[in-house]
């Protein structure tokens, strides 16, 4: 019998989490060597009696949810419990939490109830490392992970980028305000700006591209699909965990420029274009010589998906020594380790 | 290396430097370098500055042509060793426990990155106006720091290291060192930098209690800047706005009154009965929320704006001496 986890989401997780929780249920290399399922709980009241080798929470932490976790950890006590951090950053601390130091308190006290912490990128544990909320013995940094191959499939584009695309909900935290002010900025009749996504912004964003007809609100799409009608991926981000977004484009070869925040750091790679402020000047600069170049070769990116089911089966093996059949490739180089 | 770095940015800063470095000779804190910036001074203030470094070694003096106040601090910034970095401009003084009290206060909680205290208001002669800024120490929000600045002025806070590097960047034009603080504002430098770091990091303020700075208000006619003050107020707004245009949504106008009110309240020291009156009404036009938040202070702004006008300085002088010989 394979090994069986259960995750916990509410209403308030986050988008990009949805089809991270999909990846993990269905893929193969997930579903290999442990069984996925997920339980809904609400976002204020009691949490359910479950029987499982590993829970893992996707949760969004906060006082109101806390002394529901509390119980939720004891009638569990037995059960390895891991939480992942999809939410809070630095930045996003920096902008959202009046009372910062209350804040701290609350996420201190809710990751210690949890036997393993799992950061979302390595700006994140650092941060959350640094501002001692929780142990380093008791983080990890596992990267979020969807299937990308209907993104490696893209063909990549050619010649200077002609459509910019904006891919994400039309939140404040995704920056699109900032992306049409400094696209306005730019001249050339040829280019587009076409945003992607739904979301409480979205009115107030059709108002601040009102006039320039270059810039086109598509509405919800498959993202593989969104993907391959851009030639460049623009990311303002304000604050962003990880940022799915950067990882799909650099697998189907876009050029990304984003905002250096958090995750972006690692998700959006080596090769992107960074903008260290969120001014709209800044950005039509930005965007300017990304799109007046010949872009360099875009080299698409490697196997990542691979580290994704190995962190996860290690995590569970660490918790409750229960990995029966390993994802594949994990067997060879455990084996390999071993014999070296 | 010292614990604790001073920065002191000076512009010909001849008449009041000497006070200023002996009071920070003073501190009780011993472990402390003094980094004086002389700002392209075309008075003694390089000399004096060496002659006191004779008797206190920890005194060390960096010059450069001239780039304005937030500029002299970034050089003295990037020129300072300590963990923890001061600020004194080189007209006002620090109480000799100032220092020891804030590096106690960043050891002992270590998320906060900017300690402040209250600050004593003095005259040109050094001597105690009356007056003073006491503002709230605890809790403070992005908002809070917005629409009423506790920090207070650039001489009150003392700033973990990394903190600063957390505000710091590069801009295109810089060759030489980092900004922390935006070198192309002349006024406002202060409150930019102090709401940056609420916006932009994760790093706590909190105040002391203690009016542990003599800070120095000049009694020139300042009511003729107020254009330009509030020029520079307003540009910092177009400049952090893109942050989060949410919070500028909810706040932007209250601090704009909060702001103008202050404005008239100068205006009202300096005499300038006309100018109070307009900024007043150009405050409570722009938000009430100061009347609803602040009722006393908003309602005194007014009456004494009104005064003015109507009478000259004559209210106004009458009614501080009153209070100074209550006090007295």
């Amino acid at each position: 019998m394979r090994p069986h986890i259960i995750h916990l989401y509410d209403d308030s997780t986050p988008g990009g989490v949805t089809r991270v929780l999909e990846h993990m249920r269905f893929s193969a290399s997930m579903t290999s060597w442990a069984r996925h399922s997920l339980q809904a709980v609400s976002r204020n009241g009691a949490m359910p009696q479950l029987k499982a080798d590993m829970i893992v929470s996707h949760l969004a932490l906060s006082w109101r949810r806390l002394p529901a976790l509390v119980s939720f950890r004891a009638r569990h006590a037995g059960t390895p419990i891991i939480h992942v951090e999809h939410s809070y950053t630095e930045a996003f601390c920096a902008l959202n939490v009046p009372h910062k130091l209350r804040f701290f308190t609350m996420l201190r006290t809710s990751l210690a109830l949890f036997d393993k912490v799992v950061a979302v990128s390595a700006a994140q544990a650092g941060w959350l490392a640094g501002r001692k909320l929780v142990r380093e013995e008791r983080l990890t940094v596992i990267e979020p992970m969807v299937n990308l191959s209907a993104f490696r499939a893209i063909r990549a584009p050619a010649g200077r980028p002609r459509v910019i695309g904006g891919i994400g909900r039309m939140h404040a935290q995704k920056g699109f305000d900032v992306l049409i002010d400094a696209f306005r900025q730019l001249d050339d009749p040829d280019l587009r700006l076409h945003l992607y996504g739904r979301g409480p912004e979205e009115a107030a964003l059709r108002a601040l591209a009102a006039g320039d007809d270059r810039i086109r609100f598509m509405g919800f799409a498959d993202p593989a699909l969104a993907m391959r009608e851009v030639d460049l991926v623009a990311m303002p981000s304000r604050w962003e965990a990880f940022g799915l977004v950067a990882l799909e484009a650099r697998a189907a070869g876009r050029p990304v420029v984003c905002a250096d925040t958090d995750g972006l750091r690692s998700s959006a790679g080596p090769d992107a274009v960074r903008v260290a402020t969120l001014d709209a000047g800044d950005w039509a600069r930005a965007l300017r010589r990304a799109t007046e170049a010949e872009p360099l070769a875009q080299g698409r990116l490697g196997d990542v998906e691979s580290h994704f089911p190995r962190a996860w089966s290690d995590l569970l093996n660490e918790q409750t020594g229960k990995v029966e059949v390993l994802p594949d490739g994990l067997a060879s180089a455990t084996l390999q380790a071993a014999t070296r | 290396m010292p614990y604790a770095s001073i920065i002191v940015p000076a512009y010909n800063a001849a008449r009041t430097l000497p006070e200023t470095l002996g009071s920070l000779s003073a501190q009780f804190y011993r472990d402390y370098e003094i980094v004086v910036v002389d700002d392209g001074s075309t008075d003694d203030t390089a000399t004096l500055t060496e002659a006191h470094a004779l008797r206190d070694r920890r005194i060390r003096l960096v010059r450069q042509v001239n780039r304005g106040l937030a500029g002299a601090r970034n050089t003295g910034i990037a020129a300072a060793t300590g963990e923890v970095v001061g600020f004194c401009d080189a007209d006002d003084l620090w109480r000799p426990e100032k220092l020891a009290q804030h590096v106690g206060h960043l050891e002992s909680i270590p998320e906060i990155g900017l300690s402040f205290a209250g600050s004593r208001l003095i005259d040109g002669a050094s001597r105690d106006t009356g007056h003073a800024q006491r503002p709230r120490l605890r809790h403070i929000s992005a908002a809070h720091v917005f629409k009423r600045n506790p920090v207070g002025n650039g001489s009150a806070p003392v700033f973990r290291r990394a903190a600063l590097e957390a505000l710091a960047w590069r801009p295109a034009t810089e060759t030489r060192r980092d900004w922390v603080f935006d070198e192309t504002f002349r006024q406002s430098e202060d409150i930019e930098c102090w709401l940056r770091l609420a916006l932009t990091t994760d790093w706590v303020i909190e105040g002391l209690p203690g009016l542990l700075t003599d800070y120095r208000v000049h009694g020139v006619g300042l009511s003729a800047n107020v254009t330009a003050q509030l020029a520079s107020w307003e540009r910092m707004v177009t400049k952090l706005r893109p942050l989060s245009p949410d919070f500028f949504a909810r706040h932007e106008a209250a601090a704009r009154a909060y702001q103008l009110r202050y404005l008239a309240r100068r205006a009202v020291s300096a005499g300038d009965g006309a100018t109070a009156v307009r900024l007043v009404g150009e405050a409570f036009a722009s938000s009430v929320r100061p009347l609803l938040e602040e009722p006393v202070r908003s309602l005194t702004t007014i009456g004494a704006a009104h005064l003015t006008a109507r009478f000259g300085g004559a209210p106004l002088r009458l009614a501080r001496s009153v209070l100074t010989a209550a006090r007295g």
